[in-house]
C-alpha cells in the first residue's frame, strides 16, 4: 500500500511539478530503460546516473521504472527473439566479436539475448515515449490541472511525509 | 530625471541541463556501493559461484567460505562440496581448500584465467544427507526442466542408456505346461495340407499324361501288323514297309513313355522334397513349443548379460555424461555459441560467446594441482596426488587439448580431451584397486552380489561420434546373499545352490560403434559356472518338459501328416508301376516286331 501511495505522490507529484513537460518526459524515457531492461546491469547505473545528475524529472524516472518492470517481464520472449536475431546475425559477428573482446564492454552483458533485445527496445522506445509522454503532460495541465490541484485527494496525497523526499529531487 | 520604465518582458529562466546538487548524493550512493562490495564481496561471489556451478554441473555446489583477494590475485575457497548428479545422497567430490591464482587483468574483459589451482584435501563418493541433483527429478528419471545444459545432456545419457536391450534371466516357476500351444500356430499343418494338395494335383495330372500317350492305338495296330507278317510271303513288299513303320510307331511311344517317366521322377523328388520340408517344420514347430515353457535359458553369453549389463552400464553412462558435458562447454572451433544465460528473476536467455583468434579464451585453467583421499572413512584413508592441465572454455585458442592424472600405490587415472581440432576426442582411463566396490542387486533374480574389495578397470574413447569403453571388475571376495524376497521353492534352493559358492568374480563389459547404437558385449567368468549348475539342477526337469512338447507337437500334427506322408508313397508307387506296365509291352511288342522282320527279310539258304 505504501509503495501503491508514493507511486500516486510520484505521479501526481510529477505532473504538478514547476518542472517543464520536457523534463518529466525525459525522466519517464529514462526511467523506462530501468524497468524494460534487467536491472543489474552497468548500463542501468549510468542511466541511474544520468536521472540523478541530468535535469530531468528523477520522480517520472522512479515512476516509469516501476511502470515498466511488469511490462519488462511480459515481454522478455520478444526480448529473447530480437537479442537472439541480433547476436546471431552473420553481418554483425564482426562488430560483437571485437565488442566481446575489448575491456569492459563484456561486463554489460551485451552478449546476452535478454539484456541485449530488451536495450534495443528500449532505446528504439525512447524519443516516441519521450514525444508522447511530453505531448500528454502538456495537455494534462492544459485542462484538469488546475482543478486536480485545487481537490482534496490532491491535497491529501501531498500532505505526506514521503513529498518531502521527492521535494529533494523536484525539478 | 526620469524613472527607468519597466521591462515589458519577463525573461525567460534558463534551462539547466545538470543538477549538481545531485553530485553528492551521487558520490555517497557509489562510497555506499562501495562499503557494500568491500563488506559483501565475498559472500556474492560465493553465492555466484555456488549458482553457476550448480547450473554448470547439474548438481548442488556448496562452498563454505570464499574469500577475493584482488591485491593478490588469488581466491580462496573453503569446504567445497559438489554433489553427485547422477545419485541422491552422494557427493561427488568434497575440497578442504583451493587456493588459485587468477590473472586480474583478464576480469575487465569478463574472462577467468587461471594460472595455477592448488588443491588439498579432496574426497570423493562421501555421502550427504540431502539430495544434491539439479539435473535429475527427484526420483532420478528424466530431466530437471530449467537445469540448462546438464539436464539436457542428463536426459539424452539416460535416453542412451535405455536403448541396450538387456535380456532378462528367466527362470522357471510352478509347474512347466504347454497348455497354450496352439495348433494354428504350428508351421507343420499348413505344410503339410499344402503338400496334399500338390499330391493330388500332380496324381491328376500324371493320369491325364497317361491318358494322353495313346499307346491303345499304336498297340493294336502293332499287333495287327505283327499278325500279318507271321503270314506274308518274302515277295510281299508293303507289309514289310508296313513291319518298319509299326517298329518306328513303337519306338516313338517308347520316347513319349521315357519322357512321362522323366517328369513323374522329377515331380516324385518334389514330393519327397516336401516330406523333407515337413521334417524341418516339425523341428521349428518343437523350437516354438519350447518356448512356451519358459525353461531357464542356459546361454552362457545371455546370463553374463542379463546380470551385468545394467551395473555395467553405469559406469559407461557416468562417463559419457562427462564427455557430453565436456563437449558442450568445450567445444572446438571459433564459431559463436550459445549458452544458457545465468539464472536471474527475469527470463535467463542465452549468452552468447564471440571466440576470437588470437585473444584470450572466456575460462582457462592453466594447471592445477590435486591432493587427495581416497577411502576417507576408512580408518587408513589413502593420500594421492594429481595434475590438471589445459582446461579452457574454447580449446581452439588454448591451442592445446586438456590432460588430467593421478597415480598411486593402487590407483591409476588418466584424461585427455582433445578438443583443439574439429572433430573432438575424449579419453580417459582408470584403474582402482583395493577399493571395496558395492553391492547392487541382480536383475531378475532375488539375490544381491557383494563384490568385495577388489580391481575395478575403466578405459573410455569417444573419437568423434565412435564409441570404445571397457568396464572391468575383479574380485574374489564375492559374496551372495539371498533378497528376503526369496521364496522356498525348489526352483529358487536350486538357484541359491547355483551361485552361493561362487565367490570369484570376473567381469568385462565392453561397448564399441557409433554412439547412436553402439554394441554391448558382457561377459564373466560366471558365465559358464552358472550354465552348467544350472543345466546340471534342473536338467532332467528342462529334459522332460521338452519330451512333453515334442510329444504334443507330434500329436497335433500326426493327422495330417502322416496321410499325405501315405499318399505321396502311393502316388510314387501307382506312378512308377503303370509306366514299366506300358513300357514292357512296348518294348515286347517292339522286340517281336523287330525279330519278325529279321526272319522276314533273311535269304532263303539263311532260314
Amino acid at each position: 500500500v505504501l509503495t501503491l501511495v508514493k507511486l500516486i505522490q510520484s505521479l501526481f507529484g510529477a505532473l504538478h511539478s514547476e518542472g517543464t513537460p520536457g523534463q518529466l518526459a525525459a525522466g519517464i524515457a529514462f526511467g523506462s530503460i530501468l524497468g524494460l531492461t534487467p536491472l543489474v546491469n552497468i548500463h542501468n547505473a549510468v542511466v541511474f546516473a544520468a536521472l540523478m545528475l541530468l535535469n530531468v524529472s528523477f520522480a517520472g524516472g522512479m515512476l516509469a521504472w516501476a511502470l515498466f518492470v511488469p511490462i519488462g517481464f511480459l515481454l522478455d520472449p520478444l526480448f529473447d527473439w530480437i537479442g537472439h536475431g541480433l547476436l546471431l546475425a552473420p553481418s554483425l559477428r564482426g562488430l560483437w566479436t571485437a565488442l566481446y573482446n575489448m575491456p569492459i564492454v563484456p561486463l554489460t552483458n551485451f552478449n546476452n539475448t535478454i539484456v541485449l533485445g530488451s536495450l534495443v527496445f528500449a532505446l528504439a522506445l525512447l524519443l516516441p515515449l519521450f514525444f508522447t509522454t511530453r505531448w500528454a503532460v502538456t495537455r494534462y495541465r492544459a485542462t484538469v490541472g488546475e482543478r486536480v490541484r485545487q481537490s482534496k485527494f490532491y491535497k491529501a496525497v501531498m500532505a505526506s511525509k514521503a513529498y518531502n523526499v521527492y521535494k529533494m529531487f523536484k525539478p | 530625471m526620469t524613472a527607468p520604465a519597466p521591462s515589458s518582458q519577463v525573461a525567460a529562466p534558463r534551462l539547466k541541463i545538470f543538477r549538481w546538487r545531485a553530485v553528492g548524493p551521487l558520490l555517497v550512493l557509489v562510497v555506499i556501493a562501495g562499503v557494500l562490495w568491500w563488506l559483501f564481496a565475498d559472500t556474492l561471489a560465493r553465492h555466484g559461484t555456488q549458482k553457476v556451478g550448480t547450473q554448470l554441473l547439474g548438481a548442488k555446489v556448496e562452498i563454505q567460505d570464499l574469500h577475493i583477494d584482488l591485491a593478490k590475485g588469488n581466491v580462496t575457497i573453503r569446504g567445497l562440496t559438489i554433489a553427485s548428479p547422477h545419485e541422491a545422497l552422494k557427493n561427488l567430490l568434497q575440497a578442504d581448500e583451493l587456493v588459485a591464482d587468477i590473472d586480474v587483468v583478464p576480469l575487465t574483459e569478463k574472462k577467468l584465467i587461471i594460472d595455477r589451482i592448488a588443491a588439498n584435501g579432496l574426497r570423493f563418493g562421501t555421502p550427504r544427507e540431502t539430495d544434491g541433483r539439479v539435473a535429475a527429478n527427484a526420483d532420478g528419471t528424466g530431466s530437471g526442466k530449467g537445469a540448462g545444459i546438464a539436464g539436457v545432456v542428463l536426459a539424452e545419457t539416460r535416453e542412451w542408456a535405455k536403448q541396450f536391450q538387456i535380456p532378462v534371466l528367466q527362470l522357471a516357476t510352478g509347474n512347466i505346461s504347454i497348455d497354450s500351444l496352439d495348433p494354428r500356430r504350428l508351421s507343420t499343418i499348413p505344410a503339410a495340407e499344402a503338400l496334399g494338395a500338390r499330391a493330388d494335383s500332380m496324381q491328376k495330372a500324371w493320369q491325364a499324361a497317361v491318358a494322353g500317350l495313346q499307346l491303345g492305338p499304336t498297340i493294336d495296330s502293332a499287333t495287327a501288323t505283327l499278325e500279318k507278317l507271321r503270314t506274308a510271303r518274302a515277295t510281299d513288299v508293303a507289309t514289310l514297309n508296313e513291319g518298319r513303320q509299326a517298329i518306328e510307331r513303337v519306338k516313338r511311344a517308347s520316347g513319349r513313355v521315357t519322357g512321362l517317366e522323366r517328369g513323374v521322377k522329377t515331380g516324385v523328388a518334389e514330393l519327397q522334397g516336401g516330406l523333407s520340408g515337413l521334417d524341418s517344420a516339425r523341428r521349428r514347430d518343437y523350437a516354438f513349443a519350447r518356448s512356451l515353457l519358459n525353461l531357464p535359458s542356459l546361454d552362457a553369453p545371455q546370463i553374463s548379460a542379463a546380470l551385468f549389463a545394467p551395473a555395467a552400464l553405469k559406469p559407461f553412462e557416468r562417463v559419457l555424461y562427462w564427455a557430453q558435458l565436456a563437449r558442450r562447454y568445450m567445444p572446438p572451433g571459433l564459431l559463436p555459441r550459445a549458452n544458457t544465460g545465468p539464472p536471474r528473476l527475469r527470463r535467463a536467455g542465452e549468452d552468447v560467446r564471440f571466440p576470437k583468434e588470437n585473444a584470450l579464451p572466456r575460462f582457462l585453467l592453466r594447471s592445477a594441482e590435486l591432493s587427495f583421499l581416497l577411502q576417507p572413512t576408512s580408518d587408513q584413508p589413502q593420500r594421492y596426488a594429481g595434475r590438471l592441465a589445459g582446461l579452457s572454455s574454447d580449446p581452439a585458442l588454448y591451442g592445446r587439448p586438456m590432460v588430467g592424472s593421478a597415480s598411486g600405490p593402487q590407483f591409476a587415472a588418466g584424461a585427455f580431451l582433445n578438443h583443439v581440432r574439429g572433430t573432438p576426442v575424449d579419453t580417459a582411463g582408470l584403474t582402482l584397486g583395493g577399493v571395496r566396490l558395492p553391492a547392487f542387486d541382480v536383475p531378475g533374480l532375488p539375490l544381491r552380489l557383494d563384490p568385495g574389495a577388489g580391481t575395478t578397470q575403466l578405459g573410455f574413447n569417444l573419437n568423434g561420434d565412435n564409441i570404445h569403453a571397457r568396464f572391468a571388475l575383479r574380485s574374489s571376495n564375492a559374496r551372495w546373499s539371498r533378497d528376503s524376497g526369496m521364496t522356498s521353492s525348489t526352483i529358487d534352493n536350486l538357484i541359491w545352490r547355483a551361485v552361493s559358492g561362487l565367490s570369484n568374480l570376473e567381469l568385462e563389459a565392453r561397448l564399441s560403434g557409433e554412439l547412436e547404437r553402439p554394441q554391448l558385449a558382457v561377459r564373466s567368468n560366471l558365465d559358464q559356472a552358472i550354465a552348467a549348475r544350472l543345466r546340471a539342477v534342473v536338467g532332467e526337469e528342462v529334459a522332460a518338459a521338452e519330451r512333453q512338447a515334442r510329444e504334443r507337437v507330434d500329436a497335433l500334427v500326426k493327422e495330417k501328416v502322416d496321410p499325405v506322408r501315405a499318399q505321396v508313397n502311393t502316388l510314387q508307387t501307382q506312378a512308377n508301376g503303370q509306366i514299366a506296365q506300358q513300357r514292357a509291352r512296348l518294348n515286347e511288342l517292339q522286340k517281336q516286331l523287330e525279330q519278325r522282320m529279321r526272319e522276314f527279310t533273311r535269304l532263303p539258304f539263311q532260314r
